[in-house]
């Protein structure tokens, strides 16, 4: 059954195989590289088409938009920096000395947010340069949750990848069950809610003292971590209303901290289990001989596991950064005046009783854009290593 | 791992410094701020929110005051006067329709019954659940949109989450099989195809609105060219559907395209070549080789796509608002705007409707289709 | 399986082969008659994967041309060519049993199924390999997925062979059995294989003939006793034999090797300042200091069973002796070496080519 001339002959072939079996391994016959090409182009097209449209868009005003579709700037219509002079120069006090007092600020804040959480930040004036002032409110919370998150995540993916927690489902629903009593109590009976809570705290971890050797079965760490990953199927919908009721009792509506918080909270699933993969995957060795030489757990964790994953954390920290200051939902709940965020500002453009101004529009969601697009290519680059690639696989 | 670290020699036994505290007890300290947050973040609002979903709340001289209604604000979405806006226009079921129900009960009794000897009491549960949800979906799918009536939020929330992340998944894998290929300027197309991803979905909501206008946006000529100059989507329930929809997939498509080609370039080269020289084409290399290798990771993707795609709002927001109507609203927006109404007890229902939806949905996909194949990977 | 099928001849002519700017392969001119069993010899990096796999069609040459029989298949896809390969890493489909693993080439030629079904059968016959037609390979031991990629490339009866280190993955004492089963597989089918290996143990076992190559140039085409006994060049005198032939450094004067104030007799005659003297270690045999051509120390002595390897040490050169399986002599001992005259070999230390 000698198949040793089979097609060898360029005759012998169909015409789709002539047209698009490659040459030789490793590269693409021409007609096939066209098809390609050719879709692939299309496909660029349809992406950027709506970005540029919004940066020169940007560039025009209420006529060159409203008087029918302007293509190319400078041939089409004549671009014009009205849109970004609103955006720096709306108020008088918009000069060098309203933005270096921004500045200022800004860096109290920051500190003021490290030493004493609860303590007084500084309101940013939001009649000042609304622009920067979202900018900046923006920036803090980005980097501060994002910092937050990574922090707590890899140290509890950490854990759950080398640590054997074993929590006994019993004290889990003693937990649940308290839970619900204290909620009922607080809405229902009208109990005050740091009263129910410390009551029910305290309670709890008496039942385990008490009870928690009877309990007999116990979940690993592979529940605990798909807990900690379904987290991210609640719909934020879901717990903002309750979230906002929480903040404004201990009064920290419209707070950066309570941005941060919330969203460190909200990103965390996706932290531990990108995290929780590149720590699993260490060979477990190079731990075990430093335990050996005495060093604590936060020392390994600090010195030796998280700069062989640095590809891994850098990943994971632009993911989280971008996510970030994009979020719009929590902020459009928690923070209405002194803490708006740039998404925030984007969508009051929206309520304006004379129609939307696009073109002032096009300009801040520009310079929302920009840092993006800087952060994305950054993380095209580890994306393209594989870097990310384990933790889907899983 | 090896025991505790950090003991002293013996024979020293000075008193503990801080840091061996801290390490002797770094079992708990290393989870204890993750969980506690998501305990005190997540877990617990998610209790308070069904406390909101079977009260009335009211707004009080110095709070809010919750009155127990039971499943009031439910039965308020499913048959009383909120009806039409969740589920659609519920009329007798049509022939069309009828046959569908039909069709679709008497397939999920045969797969309950087939796995009645194969699955543990616990496993039967599960699927009790996942059948009385779909059908439940095809009762409402007959009743309203096959026999011609409007649909409600759920089901427009059904329909950019299962035609969306279906479409979204072709193409993403299209894209990511040409950008496998020896083609030039590969790196550049990542990069491009990257972007929208990041985009705010605020900013993607407004940059469509811009491009999509009827009035003065860029697609005008094409518009005019295809004879619909005059058409405006937003005015047409489907078509308005059918647009954000579109502007959805923009801006997710990049996530399956980055998954896909990692996935794809991770087939090992051996494979790959040993089907090269015993004489198969790069289609049958695809499909007999490629493709069976990046089952896993597919389905995995299409899971995270999906548990993303039901949380959709900005993009109806900010589009549509809505509109036409309520046409476009998917849940988490019907909930939003009932909340902006003060009726918080509804909101809070409608979203956890979402929540349960969502939960059924996925759990389903992820048990019956996702583990199969995990499990048919590893063997 | 008929014995009879027709042998092919392989011949690379001037094959050269750059990655970037770098040249692994360099005129590479190789001649393989129809039905050998040619064993492409060398350490990692020297040239012989690449060869094989520009035979194959995974890579494409620089310059030259590969002709299989007497077609030019210089510039034709793998498929086109009625080879088959047998990968390093088995390259076994992970997610098809051992049926469809064999039989896939066979699937993707539209055969049909009976006459595919009877073809597996009969190469899976041949490799032992009947009952576990319905496995898996991740169900396989590192022995059976070996013999699944053996039938995968009998099944089509292809002109050629090639096979890139196939044995390297398996522990020694399955290796040895590969071995003997591949040697008489081949000679049952006599189809002209190429063989890619970096073990001189297998070259000599297996091969008709041994092609060795260092940094992409071919340094002795010859049989395995030829390369054994009358080597080449330096190279390849260190590469073939187990423990490597000893070289003590010194220079030819007229038919006398200077060395370290000893002078032996040389089988050839020159004059090289920088000359270095080739002998076996079962060549050598240790005798009193005094009598020994070669004076030095014990270094060490190995007891390997059925002899010992006694390392000597004089302080400019090491050789290694093999002594028999009763020596007792300890480290630091002094010691002599005694040569056999026919078994020496000079070669120039600079060019490492043998002087003849």
């Amino acid at each position: 059954m000698s198949t040793a001339s089979f097609k060898f002959d360029k005759a012998d072939r169909s015409l789709m195989e002539r047209l698009f079996e490659p040459p030789a391994v490793g590269k693409i016959s021409p007609a096939a590289s066209l098809v390609a090409h050719f879709l692939l182009i299309v496909w660029s097209l349809f992406v950027l088409f709506p970005i540029y449209w919004v940066i020169i868009t940007s560039f025009k005003n209420a006529v060159t938009v409203n008087l029918g579709p302007f293509y190319i700037p400078f041939l089409d219509f004549q671009p014009d920096l009205d849109a970004w002079r609103t955006q720096f120069n709306t108020e008088p006090n918009c000069n060098f000395l309203g933005i270096a007092r921004q500045f200022g600020l800004f860096f109290y804040n920051t500190f003021a947010v490290i030493i004493s959480p609860l303590a007084e930040i500084q309101p940013m004036d939001p009649q000042i340069c609304k622009i920067y002032h979202a900018f900046t409110n923006s920036i803090v919370v980005s980097i501060f949750s994002t910092a937050f998150c990574i922090a707590i995540g890899s140290m509890a993916a950490y854990a759950l990848a080398r640590i054997q927690y074993k929590p006994k489902f019993g004290n889990i629903m003693m937990f649940v069950g308290l839970t619900v009593l204290v909620i009922f109590a607080t809405s229902y009976a009208g109990v005050p809610w740091w009263a129910s809570s410390a009551v029910a705290l305290a309670l709890f971890f008496f039942l385990v003292r008490a009870f928690g050797k009877h309990f007999k079965r116990s979940l690993g760490n592979g529940d605990i971590l798909f807990w900690i990953i379904s987290q991210r199927i609640l719909p934020p919908i879901v717990v903002v209303i309750p979230i906002y009721i929480m903040f404004q009792a201990v009064g920290l509506l419209d707070t950066h901290l309570a941005l941060i918080i919330v969203y460190a909270v909200a990103n965390l699933p996706i932290v531990v289990w990108l995290m929780h993969d590149f720590f699993a995957n260490l060979p477990i060795e190079l731990e075990e001989s430093a335990q050996l030489d005495g060093a604590t757990r936060l020392g390994i964790f600090w010195e030796i596991v998280l700069p062989l994953t640095r590809p891994g954390l850098a990943a994971t920290t632009l993911l989280t950064l971008i996510l970030n200051w994009n979020e719009y939902l929590f902020a459009v709940f928690l923070a209405y005046a002194k803490v708006q965020t740039m998404p925030i500002m984007v969508a009051a453009k929206n309520a304006g009783e004379k129609g939307i101004f696009w073109w002032e529009m096009s300009a801040i969601i520009v310079i929302m854009i920009i840092p993006v697009i800087l952060m994305a290519i950054l993380l095209t680059r580890f994306i393209s290593r594989g870097v990310l690639l384990g933790a889907v696989k899983g | 791992m090896i025991g505790q670290p950090g003991i002293p020699p013996a024979g020293s036994s000075r008193s503990e410094s801080w840091g061996e505290w801290f390490d002797r007890h770094s079992r708990t300290f290393f989870i204890a701020p993750a969980v506690t947050l998501i305990l005190i973040f997540a877990v617990f609002p998610t209790f308070y929110s069904i406390v909101f979903a079977l009260s009335r709340v009211r707004f009080t001289g110095d709070g809010l005051s919750f009155r127990f209604v039971g499943l009031q604000n439910f039965y308020k979405q499913f048959i009383g006067t909120e009806q039409v806006h969740f589920l659609g226009k519920i009329e007798a079921m049509d022939a069309f329709g009828l046959v569908f129900f039909i069709a679709v009960t008497a397939a999920v009794f045969w797969w309950l019954y087939r796995s009645l000897k194969t699955t543990t009491w616990i496993g039967m549960a599960g699927r009790a659940i996942s059948a009385a949800m779909a059908i439940f979906l095809a009762w409402v799918i007959g009743a309203t949109l096959l026999s011609g009536n409007p649909i409600g939020t759920l089901l427009t929330t059904l329909f950019y989450v299962i035609i969306g992340c279906a479409l979204q998944f072709v193409i993403g894998l299209g894209l990511a099989f040409l950008c496998s290929q020896p083609v030039r300027a590969k790196n550049f197309f990542r990069v491009v195809f990257f972007i929208p991803l990041m985009i705010t979905p605020l900013g993607v909501g407004f940059a469509m609105r811009m491009v999509a206008d009827s009035s003065k946006g860029p697609l005008l000529p094409l518009f005019n060219l295809f004879g619909i100059g005059s058409w405006i989507w937003s005015a047409d329930a489907w078509s308005a559907r059918f647009v954000m929809m579109i502007c959805d997939s923009w801006q997710w498509i990049p996530f399956i395209f980055i998954c896909m080609l990692a996935a794809l370039e991770n087939v090992p080269r051996d494979h790959v070549e040993a089907a090269q020289v015993d004489g198969a084409s790069s289609v049958q290399i695809f499909r007999e080789i490629t493709w069976p290798q990046i089952v896993p990771v597919a389905v995995t993707v299409l899971l995270i796509r999906m548990i993303e795609a039901f949380k959709i709002v900005d993009l109806p927001n900010i589009m549509t608002g809505g509109g036409p109507g309520t046409s476009t609203e998917s849940m988490t927006l019907h909930s939003y705007y009932i909340w902006r109404a003060n009726d918080f007890g509804s909101s809070a229902a409608i979203a956890y409707l979402l929540l349960i939806l969502t939960v059924v949905i996925c759990a389903s996909f992820f048990n019956y289709v996702v583990l199969g194949q995990l499990r048919k990977a590893r063997g | 399986m008929a014995a009879g099928s027709p042998k092919i001849p392989v011949r690379f002519d001037k094959i050269q082969k750059y990655f970037g700017t770098v040249k692994v392969l360099e005129e590479f001119d190789l001649d393989i008659a129809p039905g050998e069993f040619l064993v492409l010899l060398g350490a990692s990096g020297s040239g012989k994967t690449t060869a094989l796999r520009i035979l194959s069609g995974l890579e494409t040459a620089t310059a030259g041309r590969v002709l299989i029989g007497d077609r030019d298949v210089t510039n034709v896809l793998p498929k086109y060519r009625d080879i088959s390969m047998v990968f390093q890493s088995y390259a076994l489909y992970p997610h098809k049993t051992v049926a469809e693993n064999i039989g896939f080439p066979l699937k993707v030629r539209k055969v049909a199924k009976a006459e595919m079904n009877s073809a597996i059968r009969e190469a899976a016959a041949q490799v032992q390999l009947e009952d576990l037609l319905d496995r898996y390979p991740r169900e396989l031991s590192g022995g059976q997925r070996q013999r699944v990629a053996l039938a995968r490339a009998i099944i089509r009866r292809p002109s050629v062979f090639l096979m890139d280190e196939p044995l390297s993955n398996l522990d020694a004492k399955l290796r040895g059995y590969m071995r003997a089963e591949l040697k008489h597989m081949q000679q049952t089918l006599g189809t002209t294989t190429i063989f890619v290996t970096h073990d001189q143990i297998e070259a000599m076992t297996l091969a008709h003939r041994v092609a060795i190559l260092e940094r992409g140039v071919l340094q002795q085409l010859a049989t395995p006793a030829e390369t054994y006994n009358d080597p080449a060049n330096l190279f390849v005198a260190q590469f073939i034999g187990s423990p490597p032939m000893n070289t003590v450094r010194g220079s030819l004067e007229g038919r006398h090797f200077r060395t370290n104030g000893a002078r032996i007799e040389a089988p050839v005659g020159g004059r090289v300042d920088k000359a270095i003297l080739g002998v076996r270690p079962e060549d050598c045999s240790v005798v009193a200091p005094a009598r020994g051509t070669l004076k030095g120390v014990i270094y060490t002595s190995e007891l390997i069973g059925d002899h010992t390897l006694v390392t000597v040490d004089n302080g400019h050169d090491k050789l290694i002796v093999k002594a028999p399986k009763d020596f007792n002599g300890n480290q630091g001992d002094a010691i002599g070496v005694a040569l056999r005259r026919e078994h020496l070999y000079v070669f120039d230390a600079t060019t490492g080519k043998r002087i003849r």
